[in-house]
């Protein structure tokens, strides 16, 4: 026990002295960051390599969907802030942080050429490589596929298919902005007919991606870099978009987001950073990663089968602000009505 | 620190564990006591929706506890008091489902049967946790006195058969008690098999949809009955251990395997083979599988993607690996020092003060991880404390203070068996408060104490929610492996998930071997 106790000291010191601290203290920009891990570490060592500047990077997960590092960010900024910039994979809760005064404004010369509805008028955020909602289906196999979000109230289309709960993710800011649109209750009303009709309800996009792929789905209700890993693995599926008839609302385009946090020490080398991102470059890299994201600068080559957004299929017009403002109050909602 | 090392004063190492643990545990809590004890939300709280989720956990993990015990229990016993060529293998693998995430163990099995519902959730939390029971019914079993076990043994082999599940049966029901309280807390795998046919939650999605509110400490709130049902059961399985003192004695010569004979020969390697393939080699089997999966349009083989995981889990999953292994290696090697110490104050304070102290020890354990780390975040993310805030010391205090009670459970049935008086032998001898603890109160348990610290490893490795929260834990292998699960990288995520059950299973490989050789010579 003694000769135990001698060697546990030893391996103490060396555990505490290996790197005991995380790169922050050295660091020129501190970057929090929802996006994919592996597509985003390569991006911010080439802008490392390019400026020579070091980055310490925080990577959220799906069990906390994006909102781990908006409340820490929210928790931290109460005593000692650390984040200069938050890369989001999408933009409700990157409002929020906007709304909580957290954000500041800054006019990135990259994001000209990226629509106006996708930049915050007052410059705090920037929307860039996006998803967008649609259908994901079995090729293989026959069967009603929806083209519109009504058909999911439909026992035949809905038997088949499924979509994620509405409590996360890009399923609650679509949730949210169709409460908008079609009214709170409505669209409360309009779950419980899809859970009614049939329509199965499961954990996350990749959750209904990976069972349709299985096989125990027809189709699925997800998002197009979901649906663009599915196809990349050889599945016999394709995608769908919906709402596309004369007068339709259009397919949502939920984009990635980025915005400059206000008590950030590093203000030069994040606004560095946010014209590195919004750059063409980086939106095409992420257009031929396995994600395929979506540019929204014109004119950004794409692989091929990639539908232009606007060219070949309608868009859906969201007020983000709007959006973001009711999304606490609908994810409470939906709550209710789904965990139970 | 020198004239402490050779105190004969138990009281300034018990005021050093104890500030450890103010650090380690209490201090992050400390955001969260108000929230926490919001009884008079207690009635609005439960209303007929959360009274129902409550109810449908409380009865979930009660048969995911009794399932645990129902494979752990007898595994443990047929593994640890039978000879028969491979018994020593088959202990070896007991432990490692526990090292599987359950969420890993939840995919493996839908993919191998493509079950759904609560029944799978069950069975899934089942085996996970499986090993708990089965670990403490094992170290119960290894300590039964030669004397009782072979006097009982001599009358007839069913009093013998008696004598022994009489002894396991309180460590089995302790271990049942730990399957309750993880199964209660977890969210991640019912929400999984929630999706086809009747769509179910549990309590645990009710706190975990609090605390994504702009107010975290809502969480906090919410999970008061969760809570509260922990620390029945805790409380509960410190009484268990106090009955427990009753059936063993720490000293003289221990209860020995029997040699299989007959059919037994036969039949308890096959048991133990079934049991296994379903708990371990069928998981991992199909997760293998899946590192090269792919669609029937694909033009790759599975070999080729399957290395390609494998490549990508070594090289860019390795520093994460490594970070993990740090800090949760430091927490293993804290509880190392600070759960004898707990074990021993707890083992000498007077009732009341025993179930205080208890109940203040798993708090941290009990309330959302979470929430613990914006506790954290609160109390220590301050400019002066910046460098503590950043360091690999922060995650490993939470840990190790999360964790602790494990620890503290499994030495207190263990320093309880030994006698009062071989202490105080030493004492009167002169020897320091050290020397008593390690050399006399657990001098013939080193495997139980590294059994407390390879827990905490273990679990600490697979903590997420405040690794998320934390800067040094952020680059861990927990984040990475889930953030590549939303990203659907499901090849890289079979490959790593493997990668990091092959290493937190190499200690425990490592210490049998260890084992053997010094058994050997």
């Amino acid at each position: 026990m003694r000769n135990t106790l001698a060697a546990l000291l030893p391996c103490l010191l060396a555990l505490s002295c290996s790197d005991s601290t995380t790169s922050s203290g050295g660091a020129d920009l501190v970057v929090y960051c929802s996006l994919d891990q592996d597509l985003s570490e390569g991006i911010l060592a080439d802008f490392e390599t390019r400026t020579g500047l070091k980055i310490e990077t925080q990577f959220d997960v799906e069990r906390n969907k994006t909102v781990g590092l908006v409340n820490r960010i929210i928790a931290e900024a109460k005593s000692n802030p650390r984040a200069d910039v938050y890369w989001n994979n999408e933009i409700a809760h990157t409002l929020r942080l906007k709304n909580e005064g957290l954000t500041v404004a800054y006019r990135s010369p990259s994001a000209d050429g990226i629509p106006a509805s996708f930049v915050d008028r007052e410059g705090h955020w920037t929307g860039f490589a996006a998803r967008a909602r649609v259908i994901l289906y079995r090729t293989d196999r026959k069967g009603p596929v929806p083209n519109k979000l009504d058909d999911f109230l439909d026992p035949a289309y809905a038997s088949g298919g499924a979509m994620a709960q509405p409590l996360t993710g890009t399923t609650l800011t679509n949730a949210t902005a169709l409460s908008l649109i079609r009214g709170d209750q409505e669209m409360l009303d309009w779950f419980e007919q899809a859970k009614a009709a049939g329509l199965s309800f499961g954990s996350g996009n990749a959750d209904v991606m990976r069972r349709t792929c299985n096989g125990d789905f027809l189709w699925c209700f997800t998002d197009t870099d979901d649906a663009a890993k599915a196809m990349e693995a050889g599945n016999p599926v394709a995608i769908r978009y919906l709402e596309q008839g004369d007068g339709d609302l259009g397919a949502m385009l939920i984009p990635n987001s980025i915005s400059i946090l206000a008590s950030g020490k590093n203000q030069g080398a994040a606004q560095q950073f946010v014209d590195y991102v919004l750059s063409t470059e980086v939106e095409q890299r992420l257009a031929f990663s396995v994600s395929q994201q979506i540019p929204l600068h014109e004119g950004v080559s794409m692989p091929e089968g990639i539908a232009v957004p606007g060219k070949d299929y309608q868009v859906m017009d969201v007020d983000w602000a709007a959006v973001a403002a009711a999304i606490s109050d609908r994810a409470d909602a939906f709550q209710e009505a789904f965990v139970k | 620190m020198i004239p402490l090392l050779g105190s004969r004063s138990a009281r300034p190492w018990w005021g050093l564990a104890i500030l450890v643990t103010l650090l380690a545990a209490w201090i992050p809590l400390l955001p969260l006591l108000e929230p926490l004890v919001r009884f008079d939300r207690l009635s609005t709280m439960l209303d007929t929706r959360t009274s129902g989720l409550l109810w449908r956990s409380v009865w979930i993990s009660t048969l995911s506890a009794l399932l645990a015990i129902a494979i752990g229990w007898p595994y443990a016993l047929l593994s640890t008091r039978w000879k028969f060529p491979g018994a020593g293998l088959f202990r070896l693998l007991m432990p490692l489902p526990l090292l599987m995430p359950p969420l890993m163990m939840a995919q493996a099995w839908f993919g191998l049967t493509g079950m759904t519902g609560i029944g799978a959730t069950i069975f899934t939390f089942g085996l996970c946790y499986a090993p708990l029971p089965a670990l403490l019914v094992a170290r119960s079993l290894g300590k039964q006195a030669a004397a009782s076990f072979e006097s009982a043994l001599l009358v007839s082999p069913k009093l013998g058969w008696m004598s022994m599940l009489r002894i396991s049966l309180l460590p089995a029901l302790i271990g049942g008690g730990f399957a309750f309280l993880f199964a209660a807390g977890d969210f991640a795998v019912p929400d999984y098999f929630a999706t086809v046919g009747n769509l179910f939650h549990v309590y645990a999605a009710e706190v975990f949809g609090h605390s994504r509110n702009a107010d975290f400490t809502a969480g906090a709130t919410a999970s008061l009955p969760l809570v509260l049902l922990g620390l029945l059961v805790l409380l509960g399985n410190a009484r268990l251990l106090k009955s427990q003192l009753g059936f063993e004695s720490g000293v003289g010569r221990h209860a020995q395997p029997t040699s299989a004979r007959g059919a037994a020969k036969l039949w308890i390697p096959l048991l133990l083979l079934a049991l296994i393939v379903v708990l371990l080699i069928a998981p991992l089997a199909q997760i293998y599988f899946e590192t090269g999966k792919q669609g029937p349009l694909s033009e790759r083989g599975w070999s080729e993607v399957s290395r390609t995981a494998f490549q990508e889990g070594i090289t860019r999953g390795r520093s994460s690996l490594v970070r993990t292994m740090q800090y949760a290696g430091l927490a293993g090697l804290l509880c190392l020092l600070l759960a004898p110490l707990w074990a021993h104050l707890i083992l000498h304070c007077r009732n009341r003060w025993r179930s205080a102290l208890l109940v203040l020890l798993c708090l941290p354990l009990l309330v959302p991880s979470v929430a613990l780390g914006f506790g954290s975040i609160l109390m220590f993310n301050q400019p002066w404390l910046d460098s503590f805030y950043s360091s690999l010391f922060l995650p490993a205090l939470l840990i190790a203070g999360r964790f602790l009670p494990i620890s503290v459970f499994i030495l207190l049935d263990i320093m309880s068996r030994v006698p009062d008086a071989q202490e105080e032998t030493a004492e009167l001898a002169g020897c320091s408060y050290l020397q008593r603890l390690f050399r006399y109160r657990l001098g013939g348990h080193v495997s139980a104490l590294w059994l407390a610290a390879g827990l905490v490893i273990a679990f600490g490795a697979r903590e997420l929610d405040f690794a998320i929260l934390l800067p040094a834990a952020n680059s861990s292998a927990a984040v990475r492996y889930y953030n590549a699960l939303h990203f659907a990288r499901d090849n890289f995520v079979a490959a790593y998930g493997i990668i990091l059950v092959a290493l937190l299973f190499l200690p425990v490989m490592l210490h049998a071997w260890w084992h053997s050789l010094r058994k050997k010579s």
